[in-house]
């Protein structure tokens, strides 16, 4: 559905993009992870036909962003990172203004006005001026902008960026609700954002790929665990490593003795709740105390963490 | 096509949104009922005209064209600088339209609200209906040239604004622009050509005569054209510009 290769952008003299190269599959909802300033929004304004790269390609729904950048735009739903609402206007007023942009007309206009009013749930703001809503509401509003044509392929850029709690789980639930039948990409600094909506994550940094994973789902068959001790960590952690149910267990961190425990997947078919009471029970028999069990999220965070650091730690190398 | 209408039509409700397009209005009335009745009283203290209506006209547009120069650039900032400012202007770049839809839906919908208004601004000489039989010629041709300016003014604002997102040099750089073309016509060497296609308001005046001349046609055509053009190379290379 995207594919970038080679992308390089300049401004002036300086380089914003350094080549990157990544795919995203159909239906799928790609985060694009990175500090500020990395070149994400740069990215993703290249992909919605804004912007023309200095070098390489990027081809969406198999059709050229320099080339062809009419058919990319007809199949792009875009959401910029500042939302570009029309501030006096009434809110179906302005969708309305948007589908003709889009190229809509007669009733198919009217009813994909109607439709994505409900799909992002400001029906019940329709009549209002723009201006006068919240935050989450405008960026709602600005979602069914773009949205109303039915893009195959929708682009988010920081869509949660300063919304309260409230409205940050409601945009979130909304996007997830979207990605059932596109493909979404959506560009955060924030982990929990991107661990909370997509399935594949690209993490970039100072305008290049820093690593790309595939997040499990949700956690659901995680079968790693960390153990926290009251003391004896190292004989722990020699104890665990002997038992034939796990694959490997590692002292996370001395300082709170923490154990991470890998357990195998023959032990794990019984059943995550049984293996960890009996292996519970088995650690107390043998008389390790423990403070805390807790499930090991396969460190998007660390991953991002580690990333961020080797990628600075090399530069002030160079340096 | 249906984008230029759209956007064009926004632009035009867009004004009545906001205060801009009300305090504009106020002010041209304003100047246009000063000026009326002073030309009317100045007439029937004379008592009596070749052609009322020309003089009443000439006198109007000819002091709006000078208005319309500070007045008109308000428009061209707010529905380009302003826009590339704000962002709202993405809405439109990320549309599958072209940039000449774009330019163009911008340019008729300040073409429109100032036709709204010159044409509201036609019952002052319409008053004098009452008391001759005027040439409704002249009336027609100088209202064209009233908008003719207008959309010369406004071409210039905005391939102006379309250079830059500060809304305050979006507002003055057209009116020095105008005003420096203007003045460049009293260069001494200057060509015919050039003094007579640059001076707008001696443009715009020869039309409240009722003198409809191809050449003064050709040259509104060809500015408005140029400045349009213009616009739309700024705004597509903003893709490319590094």
């Amino acid at each position: 559905m995207i594919e970038v290769e080679g992308l390089v952008k300049f401004y002036g003299d300086f380089k914003v993009l350094h080549g990157l190269t990544f795919n995203v599959a159909v239906g799928r909802v790609c985060g694009f992870l990175g500090p500020n300033g990395s070149g994400k929004s740069t990215t993703m304004d290249i992909l919605a036909g804004l912007l023309g790269p200095s070098d390489g390609t990027a081809r969406v729904c198999g059709f050229d962003v320099v080339k062809q950048a009419h058919d990319v735009k007809a199949n792009v739903g875009y959401l910029p990172d500042n939302p570009p609402l029309h501030r006096e206007m009434i809110v179906e007023d302005f969708v309305d203004y948007v589908a003709k942009l889009r190229g809509l007309g007669g009733s198919a206009r009217s009813s994909a006005v109607e439709r994505v009013l409900d799909e992002c749930d400001v029906m019940d703001v329709r009549k209002r001026v723009i201006g006068n809503l919240s935050k989450g509401y405008r960026q709602r509003v600005a979602l069914c902008s773009a949205l109303v044509h039915q893009p195959k392929v929708l682009i988010l850029d920081e869509p949660t960026e300063g919304l309260d709690p409230n409205q940050i789980v409601h945009i979130r639930n909304l996007i997830k609700k979207l990605a059932l039948d596109r493909t979404v990409i959506l560009s955060s600094h924030i982990l929990s954002e991107v661990q909370a909506t997509c399935q594949d994550v690209i993490i970039i940094n100072q305008g290049q790929i820093a690593a790309r994973t595939t997040l499990s789902d949700n956690g659901e068959n995680t079968r790693s665990f960390v153990f926290r001790f009251l003391e004896k960590v190292g004989d722990a952690r020699n104890w665990l490593n002997n038992q034939s149910f796990v694959g490997g267990a590692e002292v996370m961190r001395t300082d709170d003795h923490a154990v991470v425990v890998n357990f195998s997947e023959s032990y794990w078919t019984a059943g995550r709740d049984k293996g960890i009471a009996d292996v519970n029970e088995k650690l107390i028999k043998e008389g390790y105390r423990i403070c805390e069990i807790r499930e090991h999220r396969t460190g998007l965070e660390s991953l991002f963490f580690d990333v961020i650091k080797s990628q600075s730690a090399g530069q002030i190398a160079s340096h | 096509m249906v984008a230029t209408v759209a956007i064009a039509q926004r632009d035009f409700k867009g004004f009545f949104g906001t205060p801009v397009g009300w305090i504009a209005a106020c002010i041209i009335f304003l100047i246009a009922g000063l000026l009326f009745f002073i030309v009317t009283g100045n007439l029937l203290a004379r008592g009596q005209s070749v052609d009322p209506i020309a003089e009443i006209l000439g006198s109007l547009v000819g002091f709006l064209n000078y208005i319309n120069i500070f007045i008109v650039p308000i428009f061209t900032m707010r529905v380009m600088s302003d826009e590339l400012n704000q962002g709202t202007y993405r809405l439109q770049a990320t549309a599958p339209i072209s940039t000449w839809e774009i330019v163009l839906g911008k340019f008729f919908g300040i073409i429109c609200y100032f036709g709204v208004i010159g044409l509201l601004m036609l019952l002052y000489p319409l008053y004098v209906f009452m008391f001759s039989e005027p040439d409704l010629k002249v009336l027609f041709a100088g209202w064209l040239g009233m908008i003719l300016n207008i959309a010369a003014i406004a071409a210039i604002g905005l391939f102006v604004g379309s250079l830059t997102k500060n809304t305050v040099i979006s507002y003055l750089g057209p009116v020095f622009l105008i005003i420096a073309l203007l003045f460049s016509a009293f260069i001494s060497g200057a060509p015919e050509w050039y003094t007579k296609s640059v001076n707008l308001l001696e443009l715009g005046t020869e039309f409240t005569r009722g003198i409809i001349k191809t050449s003064s046609l050709a040259i509104y055509a060809a500015l408005i054209g140029m400045f349009l053009f213009l616009s739309r190379l700024v705004l597509e290379s903003k893709r490319w510009r590094v």
